[in-house]
Parts: C-alpha cells; structure tokens; sequence
C-alpha cells in the first residue's frame, strides 16, 4: 500500500486495466448477443 | 475465440508498459524507456494517441473501398460496412483529436493552437461530419447509398494529405513536424527499441480492436435492415 501511495501511476495503471476489462466483455457480450441473432434470422428463412 | 484472449491480454500488457515502464536518462533493461527532450515523461501519450490517428486512416480507407465495392456491385451489405468503418472513423478521429488537445495544454501550453496537424484533423473531421449530414438528409436506401459512396471516395482523397503530408511539409510544434530536428517518420523520431516495440504493439492491439468493433457495428446494421424487410413483406 505504501507502494502505491508513493508510485501514484501504478494506481492509473489498474484503473486503465479495469476500465479495458470492461469495454472488453461489454464487447464479447455484444458479440455473442449478435450472433444469437445471426441464428435466429438463418432459422426463420 | 483465440485472438480474442490475444486482443485482451496485448492491451492488457500496452496499457501496463505504456503507463507505467519508467522513462530513464540511460535505457538499459528491457522495459525502460529513454528520456526525450522537450517531451519527457508526455511522450507516453505515442502508446494511445497514435493508435486511434492510424484506425482513422484504416476506417476512411474501409469506407472507401467499400464505397467502390458499393457502386460495383449495388449490395446494400457494402453500404453498411462502409457505414459502420465511417462511424468508427469518425469516433477514433474525435478521439485522435481530444487527447492530442489535452496533452497539448501540457506539451505547448495551450489546448488548441492551429498546429498544422490540429488544422488538419479539424478539416478532416468537417469533411466526414459533412458525409453523415449529406446521408441523413436523403430517404430512399439505395440513393443515399450511391451519393455517400461517391462523396466517400472524394473525401478519402484527401486523408493522406491531411495526415501524413501537411502536417509533416509545415512547421508546427507537432512531433514530425518540419523544423522538428528529428523530423521524418514518427517512427525514428528518437524512440528506442523497447519503445518502438511497445508501440508496434499498440498498433497492432488498436487495429484488431477496430476490426473486432467494425464487425459488430455492420452485423447489427445488416440484420436489421433484413427484420426491416421480413416485416415489411409480411405485414
């Protein structure tokens, strides 16, 4: 803890790492959402 | 699914070594960085800043090959694609744009000073702002996509002169700029290896991340125009 209390930017660095964690399974979410989709169109034609 | 993990854990490890590897007068270990004059501790923005300029490039470039690929072969599908390329195009210009002006309050001291290169990227953003604008304002599908493709072919001309001649024939205060001494290429502008990799990395995770978002943003759009044409054929 002190560590990171005197290395501030160790802090933004896994702030940085949880936001791209979550843009990244937003986007895997949508991925899968969309190809469900995909499925659902090819069943009905 | 692999490249998926790939794609996470490469930005994982560019986020980790572009934020934290510490930058050193004398370079030694694999994760330091050299010290740059004029730039110092700023020149880390290369890792992210840079990246979101290059998938402008790449999705202007989509658009226009997919504007071509349009007025070929008359598939809307193209149109979407190119729509889909346009609007990541636009995003990550924006972006190019915004972070550039932040670290330019604290690189030259001011937010916005008309660098060449901030003259630029404004010019080029009126440019593809006016693509949108010109294909809302049309109704039917298939005109709009024929105007669009004409007008996104034009426009794409003048990309590699707004981002890589202009800003680098002119004096500014932008890295690469003419009367910058280590003018030339971004590339050897005195990074050193570990730096260059770093960046080659982050080039590289930015572009599969664009071509990951893309896919998502034409699927959705295609499918919805075919449940658009399922309902209209039944009702």
């Amino acid at each position: 803890m002190e560590f990171l209390e005197k290395n501030a930017i160790y802090i933004v660095m896994i702030i940085v790492l949880i936001v791209w964690a979550g843009i990244f399974f937003y986007l895997l979410n949508l991925d899968k959402r969309i190809k469900n989709v995909e499925k659902e169109i090819g069943d009905k034609k | 699914m692999i490249w998926k993990i790939f794609l996470f854990l490469l930005l994982g490890f560019v986020s980790v070594a572009g934020i934290a590897f510490p930058i050193v007068e004398n370079p030694q270990a694999w994760y330091e960085f050299p010290f740059i004059k004029g730039l110092e501790e700023n020149a880390k923005i290369i890792f992210f800043h840079v990246p979101t300029a290059w998938i402008t490039v790449i999705a202007f470039l989509m658009t226009a090959i997919y504007s071509i690929q349009y007025l070929r072969k008359k598939n809307l599908d193209d149109d979407a694609k190119a729509y889909a390329a346009a609007q990541l195009g636009i995003i990550f210009c924006i972006l190019a744009t915004v972070t550039g002006a932040v670290w330019a309050r604290f690189a030259w001291g001011a937010f916005w000073s008309w660098d060449p290169r901030q003259t630029s990227i404004f010019a080029l953003l009126l440019i593809y702002g006016a693509w949108f604008a010109l294909r809302s304002s049309i109704e039917s599908e298939e005109k709009r996509a024929t105007l669009s493709s004409v007008y996104a072919i034009i426009a794409f001309v003048t990309v590699p002169f707004f981002i890589f001649i202009m800003p680098r024939i002119m004096t500014g205060l932008h890295p690469g700029s003419a009367d910058d001494t280590n003018a030339g290429p971004v590339i050897d502008f005195k990074m050193n290896e570990n730096m260059q990799l770093i960046f080659f990395l982050s080039l590289i995770g930015f572009t599969i991340l664009y071509f990951w978002m893309w896919k998502l943003g034409y699927k959705s759009i295609i499918y919805r125009d075919k449940l658009n044409k399922q309902l209209i054929i039944r009702g």
